[in-house]
């Protein structure tokens, strides 16, 4: 007898035994307790007890839904997407003993539940609960199961969709759910609710939700069975908008109507100073040069900023910095020294389509459907660092349509209306893509294996055709390659995901926060702070041909961008509204660039010409021998997470700043600035204006130049109390003022 | 033998840029020092690796320095072309100055890629490409590694350079708006190991167009003024390895453009088949895309086609007939282009108006016969790859019909390039066959990942083995006969034949133990029947353009030679020699036989014996057998009747690797140590000469004192000269005994081959 037989035969007595339980049981209770339920009406498992299951968080992944064995061996479907395997595993499985229908109370299930009996899980359920009474009513039924007859969920929606909710205020939500037999249903208790940002809202009990002191855009997931519906409240300040900065582009139409209709007043139009420093560290990466910012600031062109935008485009510096941002999306990290030839190739492709400004959807179409050798087709290095279909579909869909596929390669999204089908059905654009050795190993080439896409559905074996999150494509020849078919989809203008994804991430470039948080995790779920506006970036996108200067260029001349970073009476607090600029430190490799361009010094990289900025290192190997860059949190290059990039502050940053030996080693570079300015003729005046025009791209005030000037001309004492010679007490002072422009959040931050 | 391409004009080049070269040439002498003892793994051979300037412009004389490896006793410096000739350079004296050569390039030397030599105590140097142009050319000679110090060239002009390690070169030049400009850089078709980047820079430095992929940038210009061209290596490598020609020229709107001239990979030995024609007959037309546009053609056929645009499909359709052959042949990776082509054919039947369209067969590539290296741990297959992306098969008719053939390039999906052109040959049967041989290696050591060239010069007494690789085309299934002839003075050639249905042969080529010193170009050719004609195809030689001590680190880069050089240094000796007692062993079959073989040991080895292999076809399954290396003599045993030997006759040899006790130039020890000597007696005559004189002084009557003293100072600064040359002869003694001091060198060891006859078992 083979073990399926077997396991089959067990199943089927401890059937029959519960059946004959259930007899006695029923017996019992007609018995002595007749009028135990005024309504006969027979209890879905589908519809009723999941729904109190997962209320109750018996089957979320950290308890029964774990994967593997679930918990002390108890094992329910995640958040209950698969009822028949949950009502094998209640009733059948250990010999039938979670429920007893002789006495439903003293089920093992309830008993564990209610914490009667010690529970790993806590308690769940309170025994006087009408959900309490429901699953008893069910195990006292027989603890029957509608799977494949109950009727099916046909909406679910909250009550209601949309509110303006004051400060401090609360909403009370209510859940319906419609099925297909008619019966509509409030299932407000049964569904779990959640706030996407527990600073502006909270959710107490069955739908309420309370507002905090935080105004802005807030949305509160609703989940019951495998349906998300989203409610959006407006929590307004309710400032006096009196007057708005001007209307550059449409992006101020936007997001000025967002911020009249929260009432934030913004804060002003930054100055010229702050505007060329902010835009050429956003666009190049870098600072702005001393007669950058000289001449732009003596400049009366009405246009200046605009032209300013255009000449940073044109720059390599703009290439250099966004391939940066690119590369370690695209996870060109090196393993082995033999990497090296394929991360510098890919790098310097992404690069170059910076350059050139290849249209986005080229750039992703070149990247998805590399075929051919690395050093012939550099985006081919991209197949030889995500090896796996799973690993390419899930990149590919995180990284250029914003979606999250992870979760559902096991089982429904819990977020998401992705199925296990859905996650196949992209998988098998990915399952054509065939492999020969070159003479390099661990470096395959990549070609078009002729044959009929289709990935393996985990669970039920089946062949799944490609189609993309939803989408039913035309069938697919043998001899087309379904990667093209996917970057057709990608790029075609009614795409929901691809452009939205795009604009967003280069937003958060350019605001520090996404209209979506995070970037890359768009879902119905969780709506954009600003809906129109996002919308309309999309179409500028759509209709610009896929062009990336193009956003930047829209962007950064918007007056939104270019609001000042000081808050006003009101908008201190806002942090998702950008009714003020959001200063944010300086990435790692710009500060580090920013440091060697200050002190005029400059880092050696490992087989990279001299003078090479850090902003163009082709991947993560440098971090290990450039502990600047480790210490500030450039990403490794492991996931396509933006995420992976550490922008917050520690008391390394700070201890390095101040003490580290690299740091001081620039302070005094042979040739760099220091020792320049001591030597130089000019004023000290002007040497003064000059530091400060590299550090904050503006002048001095003349109480920051009185006092830089005082610092300079007292020369230090040495160990025995006398000052040092002039030489070399003036390169010291520079030295010291140079660090301590260094350590000023104005240069350390981008504002 | 087939030499490379074309050319034309060619002006003079100034005396000032030749001295110009010079500049470069001081600082890479010093480069070149004592020979690299580094590996441990085959004897020393002679590798010319860098000329400087890499070539020059046809019609003028070109001043060249040269660095290597192992070029003891260099001399003559040779071309594979007649309208190169070297001549050393000479000091004012007319002392030949090192390294240093005068090349005169004949004014109607056609353009293209030259191989050049140099003939050293070890026989012949591995090759290095000089390439011969049209334009005028310049040597960089100091650097330019900022925008600052960019070099000025002229359009129309070729700049020779070497890449500075972690450095980009800048060269600056002039264009007005609307000019078409073309910047081509030669790097791996000339042997460099650049993987070049080339950029064109607005004059601010500013990179304006970048290519990754070959070093060809044609662009025309956006306005007028000055442009800067930086050159790098992909990962910023450099060093003399990494040369490179780049030449700037205008081109005008439209017209093609002719990079410049370069070898071609080992793999192209199979293309074009014998007898087709420059030119394909006919050409695609476009759109061909799909079934509505299917293009009709007639078999047979041989037409040219790009894999243009990008996911491009080219569809033919044809008709044919039930029983008829033919054979399909596609050429483009063999271009040297980076494709893959893949070709479909269909059966196209209609029932009414619905059509029905069947797979019949699919050709992709046709993959080496033999294992290429993995370039992983250890040695586990030759470096040169003869297998090809290209399609090549048989499409059988079985009824008659209409057919498609569908074409595409499985590289082809994002790539936008019209360079990507395709032949696509269909016809019937016309077998043949190619061939393409290198130096054979093995595993010589645990981890042996050498990847050497190994130029066909030979120790006195030494057997080299050549690994052949035939290339089958159209069924052809006979067997090949192996021949290298025309050799020089002491060589001699046996050719194992590649047998029927195989794809490797073999050939061994031997130095008698005193062949004087001599090189010459042998005709390396392969032999069979086909059909009932006598055909004769030359075999091209394979060599790794650089050697290299480790293949994991860095993939080996081969390529083919122009023609097959071979020589004999005539001063070293091999370590050890097998010869086979009698060159013919007479037998019947079924017999068991004795194969003996006489020693002769010339150094000491590391280890007692050496295990020996069989080479030979039908010979393969001979037990491997250990010989004594101290020992006069050894005896294989070969059992006819186990390996079911038919009548007829067969080389037999064998070859196993044994650690010798390699010297380096111990002739020079001899002859230090016979200088030595006669200095010494020249010292000791002087010696007696200045005692006597100084006796002569005492007893000199007093007017003659002045005069015999004279005499004896005259002595004294003699014998102090005598001296300086005894010590500094010793210090040559020491250099000379350092150098010959015995190194453990692992080699491969080839015995000459016996003739096998097997006679047939006489009824009775």
């Amino acid at each position: 007898m083979d073990i399926l037989t077997r396991q089959h035969q067990r199943q089927h007595s401890a059937k029959l035994a519960f059946a004959l339980a259930v007899g006695v049981a029923s017996l019992s209770l007609s018995t002595f307790s007749p009028s135990a339920r005024a309504d006969d009406r027979p209890i879905s498992f589908v519809n009723e007890v999941l729904p109190v299951l997962t209320k109750s968080g018996c089957n979320i992944g950290v308890c029964h839904a774990k994967a593997g064995n679930g918990q002390n061996g108890f094992q329910l479907s995640l958040l209950g997407y698969e009822p028949d395997e949950d009502i094998d595993h209640l009733t059948l499985e250990s010999r039938g003993r979670r429920l007893s229908p002789g006495s439903p109370e003293s089920s093992l299930l309830l008993l564990k539940a209610t914490g009667r009996v010690p529970h790993g899980g806590g308690k769940r359920l309170d025994p006087e609960s009408a959900d309490h009474a429901l699953l008893v009513e069910w195990i006292r039924q027989g603890a029957k199961s509608d799977v494949g007859t109950a009727p099916k969920l046909t909406a679910f929606e909250v009550q209601p969709s949309r509110g303006t909710v004051p400060l401090g205020g609360q909403q009370q939500l209510k859940a319906v759910a419609k099925y297909a037999d008619g019966l509509e249903r409030d299932v407000t208790s049964w569904a779990v609710f959640e706030s996407n940002d527990t600073a502006m809202a909270e959710v107490a009990g069955a739908g309420l939700v309370k507002t905090l002191d935080v105004s802005g855009k807030v949305s509160v997931m609703v989940r019951f069975q495998d349906r998300i519906t989203v409610f959006s409240a407006a929590v307004p300040l309710g400032a006096p908008v009196e007057s708005l900065p001007p209307v550059s582009n449409f992006i101020d139409d936007h997001l000025f109507a967002n911020l009249k209709q929260l009432g934030i007043p913004p804060s002003p139009v930054c100055d010229d100073a702050t505007f060329l420093r902010r835009v050429t560290l956003d666009i190049a990466g870098r600072l702005p040069t001393d007669a950058e910012a000289t001449a732009f600031i003596a400049s009366s062109e009405p246009d200046k900023r605009a032209k300013v935008v255009d000449e940073l485009l044109r720059s390599p510096d703009y290439a250099d910095f966004f391939a940066g941002k690119w590369s370690a999306l695209l996870k060109n990290r090196r393993d082995d020294a033999s990497d090296m030839l394929s991360n510098f190739a890919f790098h310097a492709w992404v690069r170059d389509s910076m350059l050139a400004n290849t249209p986005y959807d080229q750039f992703v179409r070149q990247l998805l459907a590399a075929t051919g050798t690395v050093i012939g087709n550099p985006p081919v290095a991209w197949y030889k660092r995500v090896k796996e279909p799973k690993e390419q579909l899930e990149d590919v869909a995180q990284l250029f349509l914003g979606v999250r596929m992870q979760c559902a390669q096991c089982h429904h999204h819990p977020f998401e209306r992705w199925s296990q089908e859905d996650y196949y059905a992209l998988s098998a654009f990915f399952s054509q893509v065939g492999r020969k050795p070159s003479g390099t190993r661990g470096e395959d080439l990549i070609f078009h294996k002729r044959g009929v896409a289709s990935a393996k559905h985990m669970k039920t074996g089946a062949a799944v055709l490609p189609g993309a999150l939803g989408d039913k494509l035309p069938a697919i020849a043998a001899d087309e390659d379904p990667r093209l078919k996917l970057a057709d989809w990608m790029r075609s203008p009614t795409n929901p995901f691809f452009a939205r994804s795009l604009v967003n991430r280069y937003w958060k470039h350019f605001f520090h926060r996404g209209l979506i948080e995070p970037e890359d995790d768009i879902r119905d779920s969780n709506p954009p702070t600003n809906p129109e506006l996002l919308a309309a970036l999309e179409r500028h996108f759509i209709e610009s041909g896929y062009n990336l200067k193009e956003l930047i260029r829209v962007i950064t001349t918007s007056t939104a961008y270019q609001l000042s970073s000081t808050p006003n009476n009101y908008n201190a607090g806002d942090r998702q509204n950008y009714s003020r600029y959001y200063p944010r430190r300086m990435q790692a490799e710009v500060l580090l660039d920013a440091i060697d361009a200050i002190s005029g010094s400059r880092t050696d990289f490992a087989n990279l010409p001299q003078g090479t900025r850090a902003v163009a290192l082709p991947d993560n190997s440098y971090n290990n021998s450039t502990a600047f860059l480790r210490v500030f949190g450039r990403p490794e290059g492991a996931s396509v997470c933006e995420c992976e990039r550490v922008q917050s502050s520690s008391l390394a940053q700070s201890l390095h700043l101040i003490n580290a030996a690299d740091i001081k080693g620039k302070l005094a570079f042979a040739g760099g600035r220091a020792e320049r300015l001591a030597k130089d003729t000019r004023p000290v005046e002007d040497r003064i204006r000059e530091l400060y025009l590299v550090a904050f791209s503006r002048l001095p005030r003349e109480d920051e130049l009185q006092t830089a000037v005082a610092f300079v001309n007292e020369l230090p004492l040495d160990a025995e109390g006398k000052p040092l010679d002039a030489a070399r007490g003036q390169a010291e002072n520079y030295q010291d003022l140079l660090w301590a422009l260094i350590n000023t959040k104005e240069f350390l931050f981008n504002h | 033998m087939a030499k490379f391409p074309l050319s034309t004009a060619r002006p003079v080049a100034s005396a000032r840029r030749v001295a110009a070269r010079l500049g470069l040439a001081v600082a890479l002498v010093a480069i070149q020092t004592a020979p690299l003892w580094a590996q441990s793994v085959c004897l020393p051979a002679p590798r010319l690796l860098t000329t400087t300037p890499m070539g020059g412009q046809a019609g003028t004389q070109v001043e060249i320095v040269i660095t290597g490896e192992h070029l003891d006793g260099a001399a003559e410096l040779l071309f594979s072309d007649p309208h190169l000739k070297a001549t050393p350079k000479l000091d004012d004296s007319g002392k030949p100055v090192p390294n240093r050569y005068l090349i005169d390039i004949a004014a109607d030397c056609p353009v293209g890629v030259y191989e050049s030599r140099l003939m050293t105590r070890l026989g012949l140097s591995s090759s290095r490409v000089f390439s011969v142009g049209m334009l005028p050319e310049v040597t960089r000679q100091s650097p330019n590694n900022t925008l600052e110090t960019a070099m000025p060239l002229e359009v129309n002009s070729i700049c020779n350079a070497i890449q500075a390690p972690r450095s980009v070169d800048h060269y600056a030049f002039n264009a007005v708006k609307g000019q078409r400009i073309v910047v081509d850089v030669a790097t791996r078709t000339i042997d460099s190991k650049l993987d070049v980047v080339l950029v064109v820079a607005d004059a601010r430095g500013r990179d304006l167009f970048v290519d990754r992929r070959g070093g060809l940038l044609d662009f025309t210009v956006p306005e007028d003024g000055r442009y800067i061209i930086k050159v790098h290596d992909l990962t910023f490598k450099g060093g003399e390895t990494h040369f490179y020609r780049l030449s700037l020229r205008e081109f005008s709107a439209g017209s093609p453009v002719v990079r410049q001239p370069g070898t071609r990979r080992v793999n192209s030995f199979s293309w074009p088949p014998e007898g087709l024609p420059a030119l394909a007959a006919s050409a695609e037309v476009e759109p061909n895309d799909d079934v509505a546009a299917v293009q009709k053609i007639t078999l047979p056929c041989d037409l040219t086609g790009s894999f243009f645009p990008a996911a491009d499909v080219d569809l033919f359709q044809f008709d044919a007939k039930a029983g008829e052959e033919w054979w399909v042949e596609v050429a483009s990776e063999r271009f040297g282009l980076p494709t893959d082509p893949a070709v479909l054919i269909q059966q196209v039947t209609r029932t009414g108006d619905v059509e029905t369209v069947t797979d019949l067969v699919e050709f992709s590539d046709v993959p080496s016969p033999v294992k290429v290296s993995s370039n992983g741990y250890a040695y586990d297959g030759p470096f040169y790859d003869v297998g090809t992306a290209d399609p090549l098969g048989k499409l059988t008719i079985k009824a008659d019909g209409t057919y498609r053939l569908r074409l595409a390039d499985l590289f082809g999906g994002t790539r936008e390039d019209a360079r990507n052109v395709y032949r696509l040959v269909i016809r019937k049967a016309q077998p043949d066959f190619a061939l393409v041989a290198w130096p054979l290696h093995m595993e010589l050591r645990n981890g042996d990942r050498n990847a050497l060239s190994k130029p066909i010069s030979l120790r006195g007494g030494a057997t080299v083995a050549l690994e052949v690789i035939a290339f089958r085309r159209d069924g052809f299934d006979g067997e090949i006969n192996l021949a290298l002839e025309g050799l020089p003075e002491g060589m001699s050639a046996a050719g194992v034949k590649i047998p029927a249905g195989q794809s490797r042969g073999m050939v061994l080529v031997s130095a008698a133990e005193n062949a004087p010193r001599s090189f010459g170009t042998a005709t390396f050719v392969g032999r069979a029947t086909i059909g009932d004609a006598a055909v004769t195809r030359s075999c091209r030689l394979a060599s790794v353009a650089w050697p290299i001590p480790d293949s994991w680190g860095e993939i080996p880069y081969t390529r083919l030679t122009a023609d097959v050089p071979v020589s004999v240094g005539g001063i070293d000796r091999a370590p050890f020699t097998l010869t086979p007692k009698t060159p013919l062993i007479e037998a019947v079959a079924g017999q068991t036989i004795k194969v003996p073989f006489v020693h002769a040991r010339r150094t000491d080895f590391s280890g007692a014996t050496m295990n020996l292999r069989p080479i030979g076809p039908g010979f393969e399954r001979v037990a491997p057998f250990d010989v004594t290396l101290t020992a006069d003599g050894s005896e294989a045993t070969v059992d006819l009747a186990a390996l079911k030997t038919a009548p007829g006759d067969y080389l037999l040899a064998f070859y196993g690797s044994a650690v010798a006790k390699y010297r380096h130039q111990p002739e020079q020890v001899m002859a230090a140590e016979e200088a030595q000597k006669l200095a010494q007696a020249d010292l000791d005559k002087l010696t007696a000469e200045v005692a006597q004189a100084d006796a002569a002084v005492q007893s000199a009557a007093p007017a003659d004192k002045a005069a015999a003293m004279q005499a004896a100072a005259d002595l004294a600064t003699k014998r102090k000269a005598a001296e300086a040359a005894l010590a500094a002869l010793m210090t040559r003694l020491k250099q000379a005994t350092d150098a010959a001091q015995p190194r453990d060198i692992v080699d491969i060891i080839v015995s000459e081959p016996v003739q096998i006859r097997v006679k047939p078992v006489e009824s009775k």
